[in-house]
């Protein structure tokens, strides 16, 4: 049962020693981020006023990349445990790097909310504690959910993410004690492993805990985007207002946590040499589940605008005309062409479900997921049930800024972790080699019994 | 180990039956679960001192721990809702439905909180003092440490293998640093 040092070799790499590509990656993406808190930081001194929101879109670019990035954090653990609770073997070199995207995007995700407020030291208003004007949070209210549910995702995949990760810590520890025990990475993971020894009455209890965990975090992750899309559904906006939003959006949002899981596995595979772990077959079985969630993304966007338009009724045509051949026409087409036609086209045949050509297709969901939520936000705002408020939206440079920088902080956190933490799960994966040598072995010996 | 680390002795196994093996034969000699440890890098099933019933509680306190969050959200709801009672145009002031959302976080929560509580209690954690076993890097390339807590005279056998392994891995680490 032996790990296979050389195979393994690829993993311990960036924790080892200092990786130029590595360092270079988290300075350029550093950069990229830095845009998101300059912009940011010239939104605080100069108001909110500088941000392109106004009456009637009070919801713009913030919104929209909140409900984009809350999306995205559905990849890993929802994925992750799903996977762990029905035991897929192949998950294994997946869950890990799928967990720390959900704890990145969930981080990000959860910046939107305190960058829209305008004002970010009233936050705590939003936590329920008396202040002295006796005021409660209005726990009627779907912002106030949010909040919880987010909350409660957030500490959840957290734990979700290190619990699992302990033997992996102590198994650096232990070797970076080896070479040298003064060193500072040596004191770092002896500390980060928290003692952890791997004996049997810790696996034990690791494995339940990471059981019990699973299950529980499925209807957490179910509940956060269902929640996300009721701040939309509970009001009686056109095209908002409907029963199926809270479904649509779980299933988008796993659809672009798979998109964007494809793009990081190829990447992590391509920049670190995880070809072994993140193999053709890994990308095969997630590339049929990202088919599956293509056709159920399409058939529930369909029975969306199917009913809008059967319906007929003017307030609810007047968004849906818009989006289907008026001002987002073109952005709603290409969002048909990239989440639903050129998925089907590429990952229907075996050919197209290899690692560069599911990355290509997850980059193009990705960008139409987010054109999505764009109209999804702003389509219905800028015409909403009473037409003497009917306006537009123009975003300035400091929401694209943010919306940049935001895509450099998730990268950074992400390059910081890949060089802290194995991201593909070492012991997971012997786990699964030792299940395999014992099937191997059984089927090379097998034990005949005569009656 | 709580015992005088000087007590014990480790030998590194490369495959999980010849651990077995070994737990076998030192349950042979008399020697009971609190004298024995096995440590590896992943979760093996069987390989571990015969006596020692492995036990967890976590399902259990995960509901127990699900419960309390439930019962704190509802109470928290409730009671914040009506020490401030909004105008809610005769709807109640406590109404079920939303109610419900912020209870169900809760159970998540609380479960999730006890979880992991429960997980570092059984494991022992944090444990920022205990020191290595002579042996444990051997862990990270996924061998077997045994650990024994053996008095003079007792499994012999085993004591030899143990001592044969020590004197390699120390002839190694002389060769290592010698080069």
């Amino acid at each position: 049962m032996t790990g296979d040092r050389s195979r393994e070799e690829p993993l311990f790499r960036p924790l080892t020693a200092w990786r130029p590509k590595l360092i270079l990656g988290s300075l350029f993406t550093g950069a990229v981020a830095a845009l998101l808190f300059y912009s940011w930081g010239y939104q605080i001194r100069n108001d909110i006023g500088v941000a392109g929101i106004n009456r009637p879109v009070f919801w713009g670019f913030y919104i929209t990349n909140f409900v984009f990035w809350i999306g995205i954090s559905h990849a890993g653990t929802l994925i992750s445990a799903i996977l762990r609770v029905t035991s897929a073997e192949w998950r294994r070199p997946v869950t890990r790097c799928a967990e720390a995207i959900t704890v990145f995007a969930l981080l990000i995700g959860g910046l939107f909310p305190l960058i829209h407020l305008g004002r970010p030291w009233l936050f705590w208003f939003m936590i329920p504690l008396p202040n002295h004007r006796g005021l409660w949070p209005n726990f009627r209210s779907p912002l106030v959910w949010d909040i919880t549910a987010i909350g409660t995702y957030l500490i959840g995949s957290i734990l979700y993410l290190l619990l699992p990760l302990l033997p992996d810590l102590a198994i650096l520890r232990d070797r970076h004690t080896a070479d040298n025990p003064d060193s500072a990475r040596a004191r770092i993971y002896r500390f980060i492993a928290l003692g952890w020894r791997g004996t049997a009455q810790q696996w034990h209890s690791l494995e339940s805990g990471i059981r019990a965990l699973a299950v529980i975090i499925i209807p957490v992750a179910v509940s956060v985007h269902t929640i996300v899309s009721w701040d939309f559904s509970m009001t009686l906006q056109p095209m908002w207002h409907s029963t199926i939003f809270g479904p649509y959006f779980v299933v988008g949002a796993i659809y672009s946590g798979i998109a964007v899981l494809m793009v990081t596995m190829y990447l992590l595979r391509r920049g670190m040499g995880l070809e072994s772990y993140l193999n053709d077959k890994v990308f095969n079985n997630l590339g049929l589940l990202f088919l599956a969630f293509t056709l159920i993304w399409g058939y529930f966007t369909f029975a969306e605008h199917l009913t809008v338009w059967y319906g007929n009724e003017p307030s609810e045509m007047a968004v849906f005309t818009e989006r289907i051949s008026g001002k987002y026409a073109r952005i709603f087409w290409a969002m048909v062409l990239l989440n639903v036609a050129v998925p089907v086209l590429v990952l229907s045949f075996p050919r197209g479900r290899k690692p560069w050509l599911t990355a290509i297709v997850g980059v193009g969901v990705l960008i139409g997921m987010w054109i999505e939520r764009f109209i999804i936000v702003v389509g219905t705002l800028s015409l909403p049930r009473l037409d003497f408020t009917v306006g537009s939206y123009q975003p300035t440079w400091v929401e694209l800024g943010i919306l940049v920088g935001s895509f450099g902080c998730f990268a950074l956190l992400y390059l910081v972790f890949v060089q802290i933490a194995p991201i593909v799960s070492i012991w997971e994966v012997r786990e699964g080699d030792h299940h395999l040598n014992q099937v191997h072995s059984a089927t090379e010996h097998p034990v005949l019994e005569t009656t | 180990m709580s015992r005088n680390a000087s007590a014990w002795l480790h030998a590194v196994f490369d495959s999980p039956s010849d651990a077995r093996d070994a737990l076998e034969e030192l349950a042979q000699e008399g020697l009971t679960f609190r004298d024995i440890e096995v440590r590896s890098s992943i979760p093996l099933e069987g390989v571990h001192p015969p006596d020692l019933q492995l036990h967890s509680r976590v399902p259990l306190m995960a509901v127990l721990g699900g419960i309390v969050g439930g019962i704190c959200a509802f109470m928290l709801t409730s009671l914040t809702s009506q020490a401030y009672p909004m105008e809610t145009g005769g709807m109640p002031i406590v109404p079920l439905p939303t109610t419900g959302v912020i209870t169900f976080e809760g159970i998540a929560i609380g479960a999730i909180l006890t979880t992991v509580a429960t997980v570092l209690y059984e494991c022992g954690l944090p444990r920022f003092r205990t020191k290595s076993g002579p042996l444990d890097h051997y862990l990270s390339t996924g061998q077997i440490v045994v650990a024994a807590c053996i008095g003079d005279g007792e499994s012999p056998e085993w004591v030899s293998k143990a001592i044969a392994t020590e004197r390699q891995d120390a002839d190694q680490e002389d060769r290592t640093s010698s080069s």
